[in-house]
């Protein structure tokens, strides 16, 4: 009787401590990444540091153009088919269409099929294109692009930009000028670029930029969160900086590419 | 809408070339807003706003839910668009999907700020009611009645204006001993919370249309415009959310330019809704 009033009266609870502990020990991260003012990122990148990228044109044979590229974790192959005819349903059209899906595979992340929430990627994906496309010189066709998420680790709407970008200039499609694409985090006072999933989902706000260096037009930008006047004006150009670097690592691909076909 | 001709298309762009649209407004002039709250009763709060001929509904729904894994100390607030076939014969069947879910993710981006919650158009934690057991979600929905452009800006005064009209029951919680157990939520039925709409952002979207810009673009303007810019801007002038809509390129001076404009032309704007809302409020 006496041992188990004893152990009905125990409030010792491993679940609660543990969930306690953990939410104390993000709230000490957030507060660290908010306040101070230079501190290493997890992958041991400074704050405008952009992770390693990998970009290679031609992995699907069947396409017209494709690339793959990696930015650290994130992987993302993207495939161009056409000009090709459009679909009876369509109406007569003087320029050419631009059609773009873009989609996840159900291991691209942590949780199983969570990647199906990013509906608007298509569409975006869609203008950041239209915009350096030349439609005119195809009417009455479409263009395809095809963009496959194959794991995602953070910033996955700007590699596929960019990505898409490389596919289309593969495919010999006419384009004004490669589009490239860079996103920011602020978290606080700081701005770090090209932010992994760790930090996305912790960021106070972001931008993203996608941007043609050569004609220093912006075909794409989204803002959300907290942003100040000058830290968006800073904000954006770092991004069109990182856009331009970005543009030139493009441009030899397209080059080792030309030179092995030959 | 049938489409325009050549000599329409000219007049609209030479219009606003020198300053006077077709309609007689000048390039950074909106339409007449009016406005109406509680026009739903079932709902926590809803209102109807009309810009010019383009007429929106938005809705507040409030439920009790269980907060996500990330953040066990904040609400959740989700956004619907529906665009109606009765509004224009585009949105029949699948034609209105990815223009809905284009409207939902602007108006997303410009309301829920970032992922950590800063920038929010609500204070997220006012929505707990138990940490990490119980919250309120916040379902808000949009509806396009009719539309003659500038959807994303009606629709988000429509918001702001449904926010300041939503009530939120009291909740009486009683914990449990054992921490483990759901605790016992009691709502009320008479006492009512209400959420401070002070830091509710609007949405100006500046059109591109030649060289000019222009505010609040009617259907027409619409089809004539390169691109657009649509800047969610607050009473206090800070900017909330930025989403860059069509699909010419835009130099970026032009861009922080329209930021800038947007500033400005949001404080008469965001003058006119607050009393416009209260004036409703008034009359309900």
């Amino acid at each position: 009787m006496s041992a188990a009033a004893a152990a009905t009266d125990g409030t010792y609870s491993p679940a609660a401590a543990a969930g306690e502990k953990r939410r104390e020990r993000k709230e000490e991260l957030r507060r660290h990444l908010a306040e101070d003012a230079d501190w290493p990122r997890a992958d041991g990148r400074s704050f405008h540091d952009c992770r390693p990228a990998f970009m290679q044109t031609g992995p699907t044979t069947a396409a017209s153009g494709s690339a793959y590229a990696e930015f650290g974790k994130t992987k993302v192959i993207v495939s161009v088919f056409g000009p090709r005819e459009s679909k009876k349903a369509m109406l007569y059209s003087d320029t050419g269409r631009l059609n773009c899906n873009v989609s996840y595979t159900t291991f691209a992340t942590p949780i199983r099929g969570q990647g199906m929430d990013n509906k608007e990627y298509s569409a975006m994906l869609h203008k950041a294109l239209e915009g350096a496309v030349m439609l005119h010189t195809f009417p009455k066709t479409t263009v395809d692009v095809f963009a496959l998420v194959l794991e995602s680790g953070g910033s996955d709407l700007p590699i596929i930009i960019s990505c898409a970008s490389l596919a289309l200039a593969d495919a010999g499609i006419m384009i004004y000028d490669l589009v490239t694409s860079v996103s920011v985090s602020c978290f606080g006072k700081n701005i770090i670029i090209d932010p992994t999933s760790d930090e996305e989902a912790w960021q106070d706000g972001s931008i993203m930029v996608a941007y043609m260096p050569a004609r220093k037009e912006i075909t794409q930008l989204t803002l959300t969160g907290e942003w100040s006047d000058g830290k968006i004006t800073n904000a954006v150009e770092l991004c069109m900086d990182a856009c331009s670097k970005l543009c030139d690592i493009l441009r030899e691909r397209l080059k080792d590419a030309a030179s092995l076909a030959e | 809408m049938v489409g325009l001709s050549e000599g329409e298309k000219h007049f609209i762009r030479g219009g606003i070339a020198q300053d006077l649209r077709t309609d007689g407004r000048r390039r950074l002039q909106f339409r007449a807003i009016s406005v109406e709250t509680g026009v739903i009763p079932q709902a926590n709060g809803s209102a109807r706003v009309r810009l010019g001929a383009t007429e929106v509904i938005a809705t507040v729904k409030a439920e009790l839910g269980k907060p996500s894994i990330l953040h066990p100390d904040k609400g959740k607030v989700s956004i619907f668009v529906d665009c109606s076939p009765t509004a224009a014969p585009m949105f029949e069947g699948r034609g209105s999907e990815e223009f809905s879910a284009e409207l939902c993710v602007a108006l997303q981006r410009c309301l829920l700020g970032g992922k950590s919650g800063a920038g929010a158009a609500i204070d997220l934690s006012s929505l707990i009611v138990v940490d990490g057991k119980v919250c309120w979600d916040l379902y808000i929905d949009g509806l396009v009645v009719s539309s003659d452009g500038n959807l994303l800006d009606a629709l988000a005064a429509a918001i702001k204006v449904a926010l300041s009209d939503t009530g939120i029951p009291k909740v009486n919680v009683s914990l449990s001993a054992t921490t483990d157990e759901e605790p016992e939520v009691n709502v009320s039925d008479e006492e009512f919370l209400q959420f401070d709409t002070s830091s509710v952002p609007v949405i100006v979207t500046l059109t591109k249309v030649g060289k000019h810009y222009i505010v609040d673009a009617t259907s027409e303007e619409e089809s004539q415009m390169s691109s657009a810019v649509s800047v969610s801007v607050n009473r206090h002038g800070q900017i909330r959310g930025l989403t860059k809509r069509g699909g010419a390129g835009l130099d970026p001076s032009v861009i922080f330019d329209m930021i800038s404009v947007a500033k400005h032309v949001s404080r008469q704007f965001i003058s006119v809704l607050d009393s416009e809302t209260l004036a409703a409020e008034a009359a309900e």
